[in-house]
């Protein structure tokens, strides 16, 4: 092999690596050395390398309540989302192939509106004057109307609303590869449909529901947008937690440290995840 | 029980199905006699699969009915059928063992586990490979996953065994040697058994009767070599082994084709005027040329191992010839000759043009 052809693929992947390098990296870095550094309200940023934002973190009780808050929000969203995603996925794959195109148009329908438009939407449903409010009082259903904006509740409903097309999505792909044989197969051994779901097509999809899962998770757990405006500015997560030093108090260095912990935090999670779950899954199925 | 000859134990009584304005299966009657080995025969297309489909269960039938044992099978759920089915991509669960498919069905019918892993164990010994029980699929050649596909279909005991094309994605010498072990296997357990396969080879190494299909509809049903010999069409004539077609005027008890005249056997001695005639490649004869027969040259001549597939050039068109190899090749190519045949070697088309 000549020597031009040996690094051709190193040439060819520059530019993304650069770009990529740039753009994620550089920032990352700097938001990294950036909460080692000290802040005070009438200098800004004080040079210094300490672990001070942190130890504050630490015994900080309002973050801790957040980072609670965003991984319980994030860990029910997932459930959810798992819930209503892979039955979803499977009961399109299922269709007929003419309603299966309008039917996935349908699920991905949710991403194809800005998050803003999305959320918005939600908050015109679920205010206290809004229209399942009304639509309550009308009906004359006991202690309406009921409280459902600026609630962990609200949140979770706005990130299912986005999320549920990702879980789709993924299984989607799973199921594609599977052999449609395989439930025909159960069910003419005696299974019925939802044990021929659950005993043979499950456990060959779980590769799917997991990275949907892992993926649903992470966004969740890092969304900002859906739980700042339906969470309000009581309901915290770490994400809008992280907004607001940066852009409220000016508190550039201890912003950098939150997200820096919420990155470790993430990071965390998806580590654990392929390492002990995903990995078990695959290699069930000879895949890993 | 309710009450069934052995000769109607399955039944299939004017079974059509049509999906919007396509017809896929039409007006399919036939009587399966318990033990018998049916092969539903036919191109892609030809509804043999659908057909299929609906006796196990996942197609319901727009018209007619199918009667298993004398029971109509309408609405019962193909989870209650019993019936045992293979299919062409074996449809092996992936992440089970090759014990633990076999006992998949067991499982569902609640048998105590012990008893069920002696049945796994028998059902793995009649197709050869209890030694492999611990494997996954995916650790196995396509003929063993072949035979624990079928280990898997017959333990649970079924009253009625469907293979669909099982044979299809194995490479000829095993697809022998399976058809062999399926055909000794099917005999043991006699389990009544429906192959539907597109292979006419395979289709008249196996089955009992094969009912041909086209278009949705049978068109034959006898026992393979009698459908060979005397096919009801010009599309059985075909799709059974080769054919040649010679186009014939016949009077009083000779024909003549392309000039050349030739007695007719007694059964076709009243036909009268132009008629398609046919002749299977291994009926006819080369001779040298200037005997008495056909005259033709050979065009092509393909070694075949067993035999020579020679194809001549005559005025009555291209005729297929099969040489049985004796250690001498035939005719060369471009060589003069004669062909020559049997009276009682020669068919009637019916419905020819």
């Amino acid at each position: 092999m000549s020597a031009s052809s040996r690094f051709a693929p190193a040439a060819l992947s520059a530019p993304a690596v650069l770009a990529l390098g740039i753009a994620l990296l550089v920032p990352l870095i700097g938001i990294a050395l950036l909460s080692f550094q000290g802040f005070d309200f009438d200098k800004g940023i004080i040079p210094r390398w300490d672990l001070a934002n942190y130890a504050s973190l630490a015994g900080d009780s309002l973050f801790q309540e957040a980072l609670a808050r965003t991984f319980r929000i994030a860990l029910i969203v997932t459930v959810i989302c798992l819930l209503i995603g892979v039955p979803e996925a499977w009961i399109i794959h299922r269709m007929s192939p003419r309603w299966r195109g309008l039917m996935l148009l349908v699920v991905v329908g949710p991403l194809l509106v800005s998050v803003v438009v999305r959320t918005f939407g939600w908050m015109v449903l679920l205010g206290t004057n809004g229209l399942i409010n009304q639509g309550l009082l009308a009906l004359g259903i006991p202690g309406a109307p009921y409280r459902m904006m600026f609630t962990e509740f609200a949140i979770i409903l706005g990130l299912v609303h986005v999320m549920v097309p990702l879980v789709v999505l993924a299984v989607w792909a799973s199921l594609g590869r599977l052999d449609p044989a395989l439930a025909r197969a159960a069910e003419s051994l005696g299974a019925g449909r939802l044990t021929a779901f659950r005993r043979v097509v499950l456990p060959n999809i779980m590769p799917g529901i997991l990275a949907g899962a892992l993926m649903v998770f992470c966004l969740s757990a890092s969304a900002f947008a859906t739980p700042a405006m339906l969470g309000g500015r009581r309901l915290k997560v770490v994400s809008s937690m992280t907004y607001t030093e940066f852009l409220n108090t000016l508190n550039w260095p201890l912003g950098a440290a939150i997200a820096v912990l919420l990155l470790i935090a993430i990071l965390a999670v998806t580590l654990l995840w392929s390492r002990f779950i995903e990995r078990r899954a695959l290699r069930r199925l000879g895949v890993g | 029980m309710p009450t069934a000859s052995a000769s109607d134990f399955l039944v299939l009584d004017g079974v059509a199905k049509s999906y919007g304005p396509v017809q896929a299966v039409q007006d399919v009657s036939v009587r399966v006699a318990q033990g018998e080995f049916l092969g539903l025969l036919g191109p892609s297309g030809c509804g043999k699969t659908t057909t299929l489909q609906m006796i196990a269960g996942f197609e319901a039938p727009t018209a007619g009915r199918i009667l298993l044992e004398g029971r109509e099978l309408a609405g019962i759920p193909a989870s209650k059928r019993n019936i045992g089915l293979v299919f062409q991509s074996y449809a092996l669960f992936p992440h089970m063992t090759v014990a633990e498919n076999v006992a998949f069905g067991l499982e569902m019918r609640r048998v105590p586990k012990p008893e069920r892993q002696a049945r796994v164990a028998r059902a793995l010994d009649l197709v050869h490979l209890e030694h492999l029980a611990d494997r996954f699929p995916r650790q196995m050649s396509g003929g063993q996953q072949q035979r624990v596909a079928l280990a898997r279909a017959l333990v649970i005991e079924p009253r009625l065994l469907l293979l669909d094309e099982p044979l299809s994605n194995l490479d000829a010498k095993l697809r022998e040697e399976m058809q062999v072990e399926l055909r000794e296997v099917q005999k043991r357990v006699g389990v009544t058994t429906i192959l539907v396969t597109h292979d006419q080879q395979e289709a008249m190494a196996l089955c009992d009767r094969v009912a041909v299909m086209q278009g949705g509809r049978i068109v034959q049903i006898d026992a393979p070599w009698r459908a060979y010999d005397a096919p009801a069409d010009p599309f059985v004539a075909d799709f059974l082994g080769r054919s040649n077609r010679l186009l014939a005027r016949i009077d009083g008890a000779t024909a003549e084709a392309a000039g050349h005249r030739f007695p007719l056997p007694e059964a076709l001695a009243a036909l009268r005027g132009e008629v398609a005639l046919a002749i299977r490649p291994e009926r006819l004869r080369i001779r040298p040329a200037g005997q008495p027969g056909l005259p033709g040259k050979v065009h092509s001549r393909v070694f075949l191992g067993g035999f020579w597939l020679v194809r001549v050039e005559t005025p009555a068109g291209d005729m297929l010839v099969t040489v049985q190899n004796t250690g001498t090749p035939p005719a060369e190519e471009g060589a003069a000759v004669t062909l020559d045949w049997d009276a009682h070697s020669l068919r009637r088309l019916e419905a020819a043009a």
